[in-house]
């Protein structure tokens, strides 16, 4: 039986509960310690106790002393309220979702449990649950406006337009007075409601609500832009022309708006009069760019020729140093691509650019000539138009008339780059760096090149330049604080290319965690954002949440780490692990030395900083002020000490495949993962979903004749543990080989009609050499024959290279001196 | 360039311009309660002409103005304040600032009523300087001393939004669905005019006792 507090001490338990909120911790612990003199057993305030340690970073006593409390008190919702905070704190909802069902069930009129209980089902997006929650709370308290918008919400969330827009009629009712024009959160909730009546497709409903309960809105863009949207889903032209055109005088730099505005007028195929109507704006707003540079898009011949005449001109005389990146995209068009050098090599023979002698800012992109030059480097520097030497050849020029350009050195260090040298590609951006160095772009740069020369050390040298001196552990501490997801992808592939196994999954292992951190942002958000009425912002930001992870700066990270994962399993560590990965020869045995050194050494870490912290007056304070961020293994080495490299892939795998389905890289990539784990069916998926989006990728290709040949020495085999259904299913399923033509011819016809493209050509010689390793001779000196390839770039002829030395081909010095001939700026074939 | 409102799946590029171009800089969760308490009030610079590198990629920020409403205005009035403007430097000299902070400038003012809006810059930015001042017709109000972690001053700046609110009135009293305002017609010679000649006050209900205060983190980080 559960103890029974005196009179007093249930004024003390009250002070506990208070000293945890008012977070007086040690308070709150001498109090309950009070009252557990006397009462040993009180679950409660074994609980509280238990709540409070956690709050003092003591996780596993809490939850030692919670599992205490329940069993002193198995029937006290507070003891299982606790139990599931603390499974919250610690990030596992689940077990919290079922610890505070528990508690509600003791408690069914808790306000407090119900709601930490509503907070996470959103949160787990268990929206049945959700709205069951909701609905008990609305029964609770169906005076506040927002225990109904919850409720809708809740609808919303579930699928169920119509009944979220019920719930926010019924509240409408209850008003017995119309709410004041400026009641902010009325404002919003009839803007929310009208965004679910346009969400279930009837605009004239959503119209006819706009322009009554809406008219007035505070927020005055959504009301323009609903309305424009609105009058054009319900073609009513004439309106919707008026609509547009008032959201243009609001914001004329908005794409939509003017194509909102042509389609409106109905002039979609009609390019006279939209010129016509670009030119009224052009005219009508002098400073503004998109009606200038829209037009080029669907303008053709000469037409096209005098409207990228003005533009360039104005763009030029004012030096904007974004010319060439606003009129790039045309480059599609071969017309244009010719088109827009001529015009900037006419501006300059015109020399009308010297007229220009303002004087500019420091660093600055310059007008006139230089501002030319400038554009012409960067055209043939653009990978449509590349002639790397006449780029160099206008950059220089550029420079000489502006010697202290940071831009026009940035441009420079790209073409080196693009030359493959990135060496020298480092070299000039820390020149440019050097023009201006308050400017944080310049040494974003600067740093980004360091990082892909592999010089880490003074990258980071550079990046400390601008980030918080204060912050403890220094700038890699403060990069890693500010999710500055960039720096730590590229710092992570810069240790992959270096053979630093270690480093570079931990880098990886970051960005997996910021993304993490990301996704439990929206945590207090749930609440929030209801109190604060901001409903629609709210949706949107649960809409990207569920597809956080198909961002490209998770997609890119995870793709790198599971290519270190499969070298790793390909090729396991032998000296160490950040060492040179070149080494050959290891084994499962060498890699368990590895995995058990790698231990202990962390182990050794651990004693001594333990050590260290129970030494009197020697605690550094960091580590007072936060135990949790101590880290265990800041080189990665554990990481890299896997003996289970696919089974770590997984991680990043799962979140690839599951949001980022469409890309090829993706599907690729989980190939071989599921190969390397014998999962044949999950392998064969991956493979279907990769030939669907382009069968003929040279990736795809070698994976279709891989998994046929793996498939077939599987089935033969006389150990294989695949069962005859899954043989069935694989056998049915895999449809991408003809059934009459065999795999050489398969592979020969694929190369003959890709015989131009290097990088599809290497996939089939690599096939060749699998199917037929008679022919491994020919295979390797046909790899090397194609640097003769016209269209070859210097990226296909890397990956020839270490595609010979993968082979341990005789032929790669050969090949890298001719390649070493073929581009002589370039460092990378030395 | 488009120019538009921030949405909340913008935040990740904003974040990276904003890390790439200052030095101030702040993690996921503080755009987000930007992005969540003053919707109306972000803007971002879009390069929408790069084509689609993927199925899943997300558009270019190259530049964004990170604005909110002062939650417990010490004067009591509201206003409206600059977090973070940027530009990358790829895209500087199309004014692009100053359609984003003109954007940002009338909805503080439509939707929160907003009497001016403040900013702090720092004392030896003089291309900042000069938009701010001359281009968008901020005043000086005093210089805080070492408010920047690496100790440089800054100056506090206030624009009074009066003009804009008369703009508003004068709109209203034209024909409905007519065109609005005159947003970044003019810039660079516009007179602002800073005056209190505003209409009438309105009172909005805003931050204030809606319990926002856990979520305020770090704020003013460069202070600390």
């Amino acid at each position: 039986m559960p103890q029974v507090l005196s009179a007093k001490e249930q004024g003390l338990f009250r002070t506990v509960v208070r000293n945890y909120e008012d977070k007086q911790y040690k308070k709150g612990i001498k109090a309950a310690d009070q009252i557990l003199k006397k009462n040993p057993k009180h679950g409660d305030t074994l609980a509280m106790k238990a709540l409070i340690m956690n709050s003092q970073g003591k996780t596993d006593e809490a939850f030692a002393l919670a599992k205490v409390a329940l069993q002193c008190d198995m029937k006290s919702h507070v003891c299982w309220h606790v139990y599931g905070l603390l499974y919250r704190a610690v990030k596992n909802f689940e077990e919290a979702i079922k610890a505070y069902k528990f508690a509600l069930r003791l408690e069914p009129d808790s306000q407090q449990i119900q709601r930490d209980l509503a907070l996470l089902q959103v949160q787990m997006r268990d929206y049945q649950g959700y709205l069951n929650s909701r609905r008990a709370m609305l029964t609770a308290r169906p005076s506040a406006r927002q225990s109904w918008t919850a409720l809708a919400v809740a609808h919303h969330l579930n699928g169920n337009l119509s009944e979220a827009e019920g719930v926010l009629t019924s509240y409408e009712e209850t008003l017995k007075n119309p709410p004041s024009k400026t009641d902010f959160e009325n404002s919003e909730a009839v803007m929310y409601k009208n965004s679910l009546i346009a969400e279930q497709g009837d605009f004239q409903k959503a119209l006819d609500h706009l322009e009554s309960a809406g008219k007035h809105t505070l927020d005055r863009l959504a009301y323009y832009e609903l309305r424009a949207t609105y009058l054009t889903k319900l073609g009513r032209t004439e309106e919707a022309t008026k609509a547009y055109r008032a959201l243009i005088d609001r914001n004329s730099e908005y794409k939509m708006y003017y194509d909102g505005l042509i389609e409106a007028m109905g002039i979609s195929e009609d390019k006279a009069a939209k010129k016509q109507l670009f030119d009224e704006y052009a005219e009508k707003y002098p400073r503004c760019d998109a009606a200038r540079r829209l037009p080029l898009d669907f303008l053709e011949g000469d037409e096209f020729k005098e409207a990228a005449d003005q533009y360039i001109n104005r763009m030029l005389d004012k030096g904007v140093p974004s010319t060439f990146a606003n009129l790039k995209h045309l480059y599609s068009s071969s017309f244009k691509k010719d088109t827009l050098p001529a015009l900037v090599q006419q501006y300059i023979d015109s020399g009308k650019s010297e007229a220009n002698d303002e004087p500019k800012r420091s660093g600055d992109t310059s007008k006139g000539a230089s501002a030319a030059f400038y554009f012409l480097a960067q055209h043939y520097n653009y990978y449509r138009s590349r002639d790397l030497d006449k780029a160099m050849e206008f950059v220089e020029k550029a420079i000489e008339l502006e010697p202290n350009s940071v831009d026009f050195h940035m441009t420079q260090a790209r073409i080196w780059k693009h030359y493959g040298n990135s060496q020298k590609a480092s070299e000039i951006m820390e020149k440019a760096r050097t023009l201006d160095t308050r400017d944080r772009h310049i040494n974003t740069k600067a740093a980004k090149y360091q990082l892909r020369d592999n010089e880490g050390d003074a990258a980071l040298k550079t990046m400390g330049l601008f980030t918080r001196a204060e912050t403890v552990g220094g700038p890699l501490a403060d990069l890693h604080d500010m999710q500055c997801v960039w720096y730590l992808t590229e710092d992570g592939e810069s240790y992959a290319r270096q053979g630093k196994i270690g480093l570079a999954l931990k880098r990886f292992t970051s960005i997996y965690n910021i993304f993490d951190v990301w996704q439990e942002d929206q945590f207090d958000f749930h609440s929030f954002s209801l109190r604060k009425g901001q409903i629609r912002a709210y949706i949107d930001m649960m809409r990207w949440e569920d597809q956080l992870r198909e961002h490209t700066f998770y997609s890119r990270a995870a793709l790198s780490a599971v290519d270190v994962y499969l070298k790793l399993h390909d090729k396991p560590l032998s000296n160490g692990t950040n060492g040179n990965s070149d080494a050959n020869g290891d084994d499962a045995a060498e890699r368990k030395k590895a995995a058990k050194k790698a231990r202990k050494e962390a182990q050794k870490a651990e004693r001594e900083a333990i050590a260290k912290k129970n030494e009197p007056n020697k605690a550094t304070k960091e580590v007072e002020a936060d135990p949790k961020k101590k880290d265990d293994d800041p080189d990665g080495a554990k990481l890299a000490a896997t003996t289970e490299p696919m089974n770590d892939a997984m991680k990043f795998l799962t979140p690839l495949l599951q949001f980022s389905p469409k890309s090829i890289d993706v599907q690729t990539a989980g190939f071989e993962v599921y190969m390397r784990r014998k999962k044949y069916v999950l392998a064969l998926k991956c493979l279907l979903a990769a030939a669907a989006l382009d069968k003929e990728h040279s990736k795809v290709h070698q994976q279709i004749v891989r998994f046929k040949v793996a498939i077939d020495s599987e089935f033969e085999s006389s150990e294989s543990k695949i069962s005859p259904k899954t043989k069935e299913v694989i056998t049915s399923e895999f449809n991408l080989l003809p059934a009459s033509t065999s795999l050489t011819k398969f592979n020969d016809d694929y190369l003959a009609s890709h015989k131009d493209c290097a990088r599809r050509t290497l996939s089939a010689l690599s096939v060749r050499k699998l199917i037929s390793p008679d022919a491994a001779p020919t295979c390797e000196k046909d790899v090397a024959a194609v640097l003769k390839l016209s269209a070859i770039t210097v990226e296909e002829a890397q990956e020839a290279l270490t595609l010979l030395r993968s082979w341990n081909s005789s032929e790669v010095d050969a090949f890298k001196s001719s390649a070493a001939q073929k581009w002589p700026k370039a460092t990378i074939f030395e | 360039m488009d120019i538009r409102l921030l949405k909340p799946s913008d935040i990740p590029h904003v974040q990276h311009a904003n890390i790439t171009n200052l030095p101030e800089n702040y993690f996921m969760k503080y755009y987000l309660y930007h992005a969540l308490s003053w919707p109306q009030l972000s803007y971002v610079a879009v390069d929408v002409s790069r084509p689609k590198k993927s199925p899943y990629d997300y558009p270019r920020i190259v530049g964004y103005v990170l604005a909110k409403m002062e939650e417990d205005p010490p004067d009591g009035v509201q206003h409206g304040h600059i977090t973070s403007l940027s530009v990358m430097r790829t895209h500087r000299r199309l004014g692009i600032a100053e359609k984003l902070m003109r954007q940002s400038q009338r909805a503080m003012v439509e939707t929160f009523n907003a009497q001016y809006v403040s900013l702090h810059v720092r004392v030896s930015n003089n291309a900042a300087l000069r938009l701010y001042r001359d281009t968008l017709g901020f005043k000086n109000e005093k210089i805080e001393a070492k408010y920047y972690a690496d100790g440089e001053d800054a100056y506090s700046m206030k624009l009074d939004l009066g003009f804009i609110r008369e703009q508003i009135v004068d709109e209203e009293d034209e024909d409905e669905g007519e065109p609005v305002g005159s947003l970044g017609k003019e810039g660079g010679d516009t007179e602002v005019n800073g005056g209190d000649a505003g209409p009438k006050k309105r009172k909005v209900r805003v931050g204030r006792g809606l319990g926002v205060g856990d979520l305020v983190e770090r704020d003013e980080s460069h202070k600390a």
